[in-house]
């Protein structure tokens, strides 16, 4: 008796509408991997999943379950569109399979492209044209009111990627919609990839969907290392540094304008392969082996090589299915309709990240130096070899340098929020550089400068010393890894200076 | 079986002296053989037996063993 008493008491303290709160879409209040709301959840999932053990059907569910009150948390009740895009995929996919004439075949799949299209297109880039119009005819059409659907690019490729395996017949449609739910719904990537193939997705879930010993082991490395470059590297320099910069670049002398961009292009690094791998630590511990996005992408000899390392889910599926597409169109054309290939491929890949012309501009210079790499390769590797130079140590430094400082422009110009404010970076770098600054900014932005440093040391560690770690975290003991990343999440909460910053990729 | 008028092509076009291609060869697996090279390679087969793919028929091939069957299938 006198325990229900005191539990009544203890009642009194909570207030309800704080806790109900939590399970209500709230625009301020998201549920990303680094927030203490999620750590709850996923917890709570965990336990579900090990309740159930026995019962692949029930695991499925709950997973199902869990993502559907993730994506309602981060999106409210636009998650309805996901399930407008799920539906749709599903039941064409079966069509196009089932199809008897290649023209009734193709007329599907045309159909299903053009309303998955059609739907990224209207949400994310609808005012953008109207922007557009309005400039070119000085007219004033009224913007409409669209929000955009979080993660909208990326499960839109995801269940591209299905139809288009269909219709080219590298994969059988799956009979089963549960399934397929799933592998549109599955929350570890449905924010900002990586977008995984159906084709290689789908059939985990007919496995066994559980995490062996390395798995876990893994699985903790994976997740403290997202959780430190996430939040602790890029967070900090970001908030403290960059966005200063890049807010009014004309208040900061070219040293600081170049050291901003340096830091930006870690941030935006620790950021997103950040976000990633606690994407594939948590997939890990479900059971599920998520594609890698991410392979030391500053240590790049090209802009190409640059697209086989970062971002690797959505390079690789433009490039199957875009890019070999469009090249076998213009092969009469030779080495010049590969690079007009290319050059379409890359525009898009710009456009892509947003309705904006810096993305667009992004694209283009991706666009151009891809195409121009293209038509000079041969010119280039005839010099090399006649100044003694192909395969030597310096040649390859000498092209990282050079891929990475191209790469630099192309981050600037992302960066910006218009194209004014990135001519103002650059104009800052190109005349106005004061050399001297460096030190005086070392000894006012310290702590910036090491995490700087630190996220570009983290950034080379070979793949070997990763793999290293892995092993160790894996061969030490359950409570040993409990430990870790409750240290983790401690140093994270620690450093945390501010408002949590989201994912940069959420808003593509 | 691959044949050894296709894997001539292959060589050749990459530039390869010797290279061992089996039927389960992807294309990642053989050096040189990179997207932009791909095209030159189908267009070198296309032109040696006189044929001609379609887009779609490409795009399925999932190895050399699968790009020989394609070429057999044109040849009849």
């Amino acid at each position: 008796m006198l325990c229900f008493i005191n539990f009544v008491r203890f009642l009194q303290y909570i207030d309800f509408n704080k806790v109900e709160q939590l399970f209500i879409y709230d625009p301020s209040n998201q549920l990303y991997f680094s927030t203490s709301f999620f750590i709850f959840f996923f917890f709570t999932l965990l336990l579900f999943y090990r309740v159930f053990a026995k019962s692949k059907n029930l695991k499925i569910y709950t997973i199902i379950f869990f993502s559907l009150f993730f994506y309602y948390k981060n999106s409210g009740y636009l998650f309805i569109l996901l399930f407008v895009s799920t539906f749709i995929n599903f039941y064409f996919g079966s069509w196009i399979y089932k199809s008897k004439t290649q023209s009734v075949k193709k007329l599907l799949f045309i159909s299903v492209i053009v309303i998955d299209l059609g739907l990224l297109v209207y949400f994310k880039y609808t005012n953008f044209f109207i922007q557009i119009i309005n400039g070119m005819t000085s007219g004033n059409i009224q913007f409409l009111n669209i929000l955009l659907p979080i993660g909208i690019s990326f499960y839109t490729f995801k269940a591209m990627s299905y139809v288009i395996e269909i219709f080219i017949e590298t994969m059988e449609p799956t009979t089963s919609l549960r399934d397929f739910v799933l592998y549109m719904y599955f929350f570890p990537n449905i924010l900002a990839g990586p977008i995984d193939r159906a084709v290689a997705f789908l059939p985990q879930i007919a496995g066994e969907m559980t995490a062996s010993k390395e798995d876990i082991g893994k699985a903790v490395f994976l997740i403290m290392s997202g959780l430190f470059k996430k939040a602790v590297i890029a967070d900090y320099i970001g908030l403290n540094f960059v966005d200063r910069v890049f807010q009014v670049p004309l208040r900061f002398t070219g040293v600081e304008n170049l050291l901003a961009s340096y830091a930006y292009t870690v941030q935006i690094y620790c950021n997103f392969s950040g976000y990633t791998d606690m994407a594939l630590g948590i997939a890990s511990l479900l059971g599920f082996k998520l594609m890698e996005n991410f392979n030391i992408p500053f240590l790049a000899t090209s802009v190409a090589d640059y697209w086989r390392r970062w971002h690797i889910s959505l390079s690789t599926w433009l490039l199957d299915y875009l890019f070999k597409p469009l090249q076998m169109s213009f092969r009469r054309m030779r080495t010049f309709g590969s690079a007009l290939a290319i050059f379409i491929t890359f525009l898009l890949v710009g456009f892509w990240h947003g309705a904006n012309w810096t993305y667009l501009v992004f694209g283009l210079f991706h666009s151009t130096y891809l195409a121009v790499s293209l038509l000079t390769q041969k010119f280039r590797k005839a010099f090399y070899d006649k100044v003694h130079l192909t395969g030597t140590k310096f040649l390859k430094a000498f092209q990282i340098f050079i891929t990475f400082h191209l790469l630099l422009i192309t981050a600037i110009i992302f960066r910006s929020d218009s194209l004014h404010t990135a001519w103002e970076v650059f104009h800052q770098i190109f005349r106005y550089f004061h050399g001297v600054v460096f030190f005086q900014w070392v000894a006012g932005y310290t702590q910036v400068f090491v995490l700087i440093m630190l996220g570009y040391i983290l950034h080379f560690i070979p793949k070997s010393v990763d793999n290293k770690i892995k092993n160790m975290i894996t061969a030490s003991p359950v409570y040993v890894q409990a430990l870790l990343l409750a240290l983790m999440i401690l140093v994270v909460v620690q450093v945390e200076s501010a408002q949590l910053q989201p994912v940069i990729y959420f808003n593509f | 079986m691959v044949s050894e008028r296709l894997q001539k092509i292959i060589l050749n076009e990459l530039k390869l002296d010797n290279f061992d291609l089996r039927d389960e060869t992807t294309a990642n697996q053989v050096p040189g053989w990179d997207s932009f090279n791909h095209i030159n390679i189908i267009m070198a087969v296309e032109k040696d037996y006189n044929i001609r793919f379609k887009g779609l028929e490409i795009l399925k091939v999932k190895n050399i063993g699968e790009l020989q069957k394609l070429v057999d299938s044109k040849l009849q």
